[in-house]
């Protein structure tokens, strides 16, 4: 394998892979992982790479494909109070990346990783039907379905209780 | 865009990424090597199918009507080690073993590709809580490894305990279980097929998009395949 092509891959699509990446499996090494399983897989299959795409839809592509397969062998858990708080400078921030964390394990797979490429990286609805070989209609469907679940648990708090607004 | 756009654009936020992760995503980079030499492989078959592998020197042995079994295990064997096949449809004859073995045999063949199960689980499911150790020995005996998959089960501490082929083989075949996706959906038929099926082959690069169940496939317009998933 070229060196510097890898390199360059990885630096110019590394940190929003990675944070797509980091969002769906809430932990370091697993993204990480991920996401150098991502750059390998696009070089290997680089021959299939159709100039059609964007370079980032494909590796997106790539990107879902590998995080979905490692969402599939986890366990079923709802403990991701360890997941996504490595960065915020305040309590209320960390309250904040927390809440949404918990809410967001709640989201059906599928839209969850809808969500987090289109939040990440402002991807049109057309690509993110590409990227997940489903319909435009689809992918309007599940990120409102998303959404939802996301703004209920948000304001049912994080015991199902006391009522607070989605910030 | 409202309050939950702001909060989940900020949630999202790329800058999370840790410094050199490009450096070191260069750096870290694996080998893929292949788990074993197909061709050092042994399967006896008689006519109702495949009755013993073995790793190592030896040779094949079959009646007449085994033959065509060894021909199929042997290539689902070769594209299960590519990481092309995810399960086996060879027929097995798992004649003359007793009837604990039988049922732990049969409750590992249930254990999804890709994942793992310690020894005290397996004696859980087939209703022994208290039998692991004898769940182990009926494991250490299973007749036809990675057919069967024994290699999915390891101890609660997360080692891997004894395996017929060694640990390294063991180790080599968990990681390319990681890998490899189980479930493969084709964008243009939208048909979700099991990685292996004849199907799933014909599917082009570009084309394949993985799903984590059959459920989530048809939450999105997928509908299963007809010849791998009756």
């Amino acid at each position: 394998m070229d060196d510097k092509a890898f390199a360059d891959l990885a630096e110019q699509y590394g940190r929003r892979l990675y944070a797509v990446a980091f969002r769906l499996l809430g932990n370091r090494a697993d993204a990480e992982d991920a996401v150098q399983r991502t750059l390998l897989k696009s070089f290997v299959a680089r021959e299939s790479y159709s100039p059609a795409w964007a370079v980032s839809t494909w590796l997106y592509r790539i990107l879902s494909n590998v995080c979905i397969d490692e969402l599939r062998r986890r366990r079923p858990t709802t403990d991701v109070a360890d997941a996504g708080v490595s960065t915020p400078s305040s309590a209320a921030a960390i309250s904040a990346k927390v809440d949404v964390t918990r809410a967001l394990a709640v989201v059906p797979r599928e839209a969850r990783v809808l969500l987090a490429l289109h939040y990440v990286d402002g991807l049109s609805h057309r690509e993110l039907a590409t990227i997940r070989g489903i319909s435009v209609n689809t992918v309007k469907s599940q990120l409102a379905r998303g959404k939802a679940i996301l703004r209920a648990r948000l304001e049912r708090g994080p015991h199902g209780s006391a009522r607070r607004p989605a910030r | 865009m409202d309050q939950l756009d702001d909060l989940l654009a900020e949630f999202f936020n790329p800058a999370v990424a840790p410094a050199g992760l490009a450096a070191r995503m260069a750096r870290g980079r694996r080998d893929v090597t292949p788990a074993a030499d197909v061709e050092r492989f042994h399967i006896e078959a008689n006519d109702r199918g495949v009755e013993r592998l073995t790793y190592g020197p030896g040779g094949d042995v079959a009646t007449r009507g085994g033959r065509r079994h060894i021909a199929r295990a042997r290539a689902e064997l070769r594209e299960y080690l590519a990481g092309r096949r995810t399960f086996f449809s060879v027929p097995v004859d798992l004649g003359g073993i007793g009837d604990f073995q039988a049922r732990v045999l049969a409750e590992a063949a249930r254990i999804p590709y890709g994942t793992t199960a310690s020894y005290a689980e397996l004696a859980r499911t087939i209703g022994h809580p208290r039998a692991s150790r004898a769940v182990g020995n009926a494991l250490g005996a299973n007749p036809v490894p990675l057919v069967i998959p024994c290699h999915r089960v390891i101890r609660g501490d997360g080692t891997w305990g004894h395996y017929a082929f060694g640990g390294t083989m063991k180790t080599a075949l968990l990681r390319l279980e990681q890998d490899t996706p189980a479930l493969v959906g084709c964008s243009t038929t939208r048909i979700v097929c099991r990685r292996g099926c004849a199907h799933e082959q014909r599917m082009r690069e570009d084309r394949r998009v993985v799903f984590a169940s059959v459920a989530d496939a048809k939450s999105v317009g997928y509908r299963p395949c007809r010849v791998c998933q009756r």
